[in-house]
């Protein structure tokens, strides 16, 4: 049959696009492989075509699919499902990574790019590690491959045709020629969520994937050290790559922080979820990988330490796309992707490089050079070994209570090999959890940076090393004893340990940067990094440990009772939060969007009210979605004011004659349901058919029920509404309770279980005003941390761009 | 012995310490006969949304109850003093975090598992016309 109007021939391309990048993947890492054995040339010649076909076949992958989104071309299962006709351009790139697909071939993209930049400057690493590129590259085009073999399923085409999914395969509309002019459905998508629908969604992603994709870089060169028992010569061409991923996947995971804190609702940056989680392990290992290989490079230590790590961070990479991708997270995150029924072969994708890279480190691993003598304990190596190793087991600590819903499956009731009895789930509390381990790790970690930079390799003279850093010692002291003062933190030994530590890896960093570095910019990079990294901590500290929910209420309910985090606010009432008086000032409605003004007051001492600010967060409406919050937050230097609309009378429809909270219940005679404190009991029902005097047909129906009402007082009343069906014209008798404001309707009966369906309402009182419920946070100088994720950011850039220059000497 | 052995011991012993701690933090799912068992004790409760039963939002006292079934069949009452979640009335699974007291299980925290809109192309509108 042909179909009328599909554009088939950008999805044909699309697709000889995936099959050709999986085959020149494979038969490039085959040549190189050729190249390494038989020293020939030509191999290296061909080997390099064939990467570049690769690149290129990956660009035409992108290039197809962001045409068809372009295009809304919604024969596609991929267009219809991620985009639709008012999605504004800007937002096309988030369509094309919201999907599985679209991700994996962002991740494919960067590693070849990455990959070109390798095969031109790798020189005689070259061979091995593009051999692992191409690997990598050929297990993740399998991924997009959409093809099913022997009944098995390999990859999930982004170029499939919605009449072509499983979902719709032999369904009526698959038959019809004309279906795209036909119905309705697909003349548009069915949009991007609007949770992503933010400009952070649009570079979020890129930069996140593009630190994923660099993790392999380190892993690439790291293998091939020890397939060619070169074991130290790798170190020097692969730090400014270690420490680039260091900088990518850093902004890349503090950009999901970001728009977590400006768009979504949770309120905070961080929650420990297993996403983020997962994310953020490969890149303390990176961290941990990158300080051992300066160790490694200089000193010729710790060389073992660093191949596991240098190889841990991309396989954690993996294991992170495991963990998110395969459906394992299930119940225990909000923004693990669905599955797409590829576990299998995402976990031959982990294991595959999991078995050959710490296979051949542990073959390799006594033929590894090990140093004779012991490290001096006063020595920068030793110190930056411990480091390291902190570094390590606050990996595992996340990753070990993150990977719960794996234990479950491996040993779980229903498990490979059942060992416990019932499912674990995760800490009900899980930023206490967390907290308890990493706070003390990071403690260890500032203490760590502070003095880092004043020991010296091999030995540290131990007065020069005291006089250094004594000023640096005493200044934080006594700064960070002002801020606990001020924050109240002289009452918690821990944080005051991390406000303490933090402080002092700021000043003393910067006291080598000015003194030792004469500040320079060709020492910046790790005085600034490092700067930078204290700042994050220190503002994280302030501004999570001493935020203020200022619209809690002060009504204490009982112990244990969850306290009400949220105030009401009725229209154009004023209420006390915190240091302000709020006014809620109206609804408007904006395209698909609801915006509440909030005015925010400050008191005058003469008790007149001086307006602040206003903060408009709104609701987006969506068909697909519901209503999803989305923030707004005043930004002052010292001090972020966030607000969330979590509910509001707007969502609650008022009936034109003066109802609202609808309930419908589905009853039998004799069920009891409960509604606004009242019982409702269906007592009898009572059917009345009127005849046709004729022919005897039944041409009215009328049903009515007995409901009884009963208060907590035990007072009664009845009402009885009716549904009656005349021909085919329904119609309803409805009661109205004047006493209990209520309004009944018989408004249906379910055939399948002879059940009635009975719907209430509740009179609104005519004056009653609307009104929305609202969290209000201050979080006080987030800016520090915001400060320091950027000054971790140019910091590292200064080292890497250090890192190529001494790499070229 | 060397020093850094002697880190990679302690290594080990905190990493011991982590899973000892993680598995004695970790909740268990349990059904609402356990959470009755002992009142006041915290538990995770998976459970779905009773559709045929009420569920009653009173947003100015800002306390919402409704009725779960766990995955034994189980109906409990449950009351959630937070705004009611948006798209509550969709949600497939309700994973509650809270504990049970004799008239009702006080959820603290509510994770919702909505069916993905991925899914949802089955129920095309379209095609039942034809």
């Amino acid at each position: 049959m042909e179909y009328i109007g599909e554009h088939l021939l950008p999805g044909n391309l699309g697709r000889l696009f995936v099959c050709v990048s999986f085959a020149a993947a494979v038969s490039a890492a085959l040549a190189y492989y050729l190249f390494i054995k038989k020293g020939d040339a030509a191999y290296k010649k061909l080997a390099r075509a064939l990467f570049t076909t690769h690149a290129i076949s990956v660009l035409g992958i992108v290039v197809t699919l962001l045409f068809l989104l372009t295009s809304h071309y919604y024969e596609y299962d991929y267009v219809w499902k991620h985009s639709s006709n008012d999605l504004p351009l800007r937002y096309i790139l988030s369509a094309f990574w919201e999907g599985q697909e679209g991700s994996f071939i962002l991740w494919m993209f960067w590693h070849a790019v990455l990959g070109c930049v390798l095969l031109l400057t790798a020189k005689r690493w070259e061979a091995p590690a593009m051999i692992v590129f191409a690997l990598v590259q050929a297990f993740l085009s399998s991924m997009i491959l959409g093809i099913f073999p022997f009944a098995l399923k390999i990859g999930s085409s982004p170029f499939v045709l919605m009449r072509e999914t499983a979902e719709n395969v032999n369904l009526p509309w698959t038959e019809i020629a004309d279906y795209l002019q036909k119905f309705p459905n697909f003349m548009d998508g069915t949009g991007l969520n609007p949770l992503l629908q933010n400009y952070w969604m649009t570079i979020h992603p890129p930069v996140l994937f593009l630190g994923f994709a660099s993790t392999l870089v380190p892993f690439a060169f790291a293998l091939s050290a020890l397939f060619v028992k070169d074991f130290k010569g790798w170190l020097k061409p692969a730090l400014p790559w270690t420490f680039f991923s260091i900088m990518i996947l850093g902004v890349g995971i503090l950009m999901g922080g970001a728009w977590a804190y400006e768009a979504l609702s949770f309120g905070g940056f961080w929650a420990w979820d297993p996403v983020e989680n997962s994310s953020l392990v490969p890149w303390i290992i990176i961290v941990a990988a990158g300080h051992l290989m300066l160790v490694s490079k200089n000193r010729g230590t710790a060389i073992g330490t660093t191949f596991f790590l240098s190889l841990s961070s991309f396989l954690l990479v993996l294991y992170s796309t495991f963990l998110t991708r395969s459906g394992v997270l299930g119940d225990t995150s909000v923004h693990a992707f669905v599955g797409l029924g590829l576990s299998g072969q995402l976990l031959i994708y982990l294991l595959f490089f999991v078995l050959i890279a710490y296979g051949v480190f542990i073959f390799r691993f006594k033929k590894l050079p090990k140093s004779k003598g012991d490290d001096d304990l006063s020595s920068r190596e030793f110190w930056m070994f411990i480091g390291g190793l902190i570094l390590l087991i606050s990996a595992f600590q996340i990753t070990f209570s993150t990977s719960i819903p794996v234990i479950n499956q491996l040993i779980g009731p229903e498990g490979v090999i059942a060992l416990m009895d019932t499912e674990m789930a995760p800490p009900l509390d899980a930023i206490s959890h967390y907290n308890s381990f990493q706070i003390p790790f990071t403690i260890i970690i500032c203490l760590l940076v502070a003095i880092g930079q004043f020991l010296q390799y091999r030995a540290t003279g131990t007065k020069s090393f005291l006089k250094r850093i004594g000023l640096s010692f005493i200044v934080s002291l006594a700064l960070s004893t002002l801020i606990a003062f001020y924050f109240y933190f002289y009452k918690e030994p821990l944080y005051f340990l991390l406000l303490f530590t933090g402080t002092f890896a700021v000043i003393s960093n910067l006291h080598f940067w000015l003194r030792i570095g004469k500040g320079k910019l060709t020492f910046a990079g790790s005085s600034v990094a490092h700067i930078g990294f204290a700042l994050l901590i220190v503002g994280a500290l302030i501004s999570q440990a001493r935020q203020s929910i200022i619209s809690e209420s002060e009504v204490f309910l009982g112990n244990d009772f969850p306290q009400k985090e949220n105030a009401l606010l009725d229209l154009a009432d004023t209420v006390r939060l915190g240091n302000y008086q709020v006014i809620f000032n109206g609804m408007r409605q904006e395209g698909g969007k609801q915006f509440y003004d909030v005015d925010y007051y400050r008191k005058k001492q003469d008790g007149s009210l001086d307006f602040d600010f206003q903060l408009r967060p709104f609701l987006q409406m969506s068909d697909q979605m519901g209503p999803t919050p989305n923030p707004d937050t005043r930004h002052y230097w010292n001090q972020d004011i966030y607000t969330h609309v979590t509910y509001s009378s707007y969502l609650n429809p008022t009936t034109t004659d003066g109802y609202a909270n609808e309930m419908e219940a589905e009853i039998l005679r004799g069920d009891t349901v409960l509604y606004q404190q009242h019982f409702i009991i269906a007592d009898s029902l009572e059917v009345h058919a009127i005849q046709h005097e004729e022919n005897g047909e039944i041409h009215t129906l009328k049903l009515t029920t007995k409901l009884r009402i009963v208060n907590v007082l035990g007072e009664e009343a009845i009402a009885s509404p009716s549904y009656i069906l005349e021909g085919d014209e329904v119609s309803y008798e409805e009661v109205e309770l004047e006493k209990q404001g209520f309004k009944f309707r018989f408004s249906d009966i379910n055939l399948e279980n002879n059940k009635l369906k009975i719907t209430a309402w509740t009179q609104v009182d005519p004056d009653e005003k609307p009104f929305i419920i609202m969290k209000a946070i201050v979080f006080p100088y987030i800016n520090v941390l915001w400060i320091g994720c950027i000054l971790m950011a140019i910091g590292t850039m200064i080292a890497v761009w250090q890192r190529i220059k001494s790499s070229k000497d | 012995m060397k020093k850094s052995h002697i880190a990679l011991v302690l290594l080990i012993a905190v990493a011991i310490g982590a899973i000892m701690v993680t598995i004695s933090d970790a909740s268990t799912y349990v059904g609402f006969k356990q959470a009755n068992e002992t009142p006041g004790t915290k538990y995770t409760v998976i459970g779905f949304l009773d559709k045929d039963a009420p569920m009653d939002y009173d947003a100015r006292a800002q306390e919402f109850s409704f009725t779960a079934i766990d995955k034994e069949g189980l109906k409990k009452t449950v009351i959630y003093n937070q705004p009611k979640p948006q798209d509550f009335e969709r949600s497939e699974e309700i994973t509650m975090k809270g504990y049970a007291t004799d008239t009702a299980f006080i959820a603290e925290e509510i994770l919702l598992k909505c069916p993905s809109k991925y899914n949802e192309q089955n129920e095309i509108e379209g095609y039942e016309t034809y």
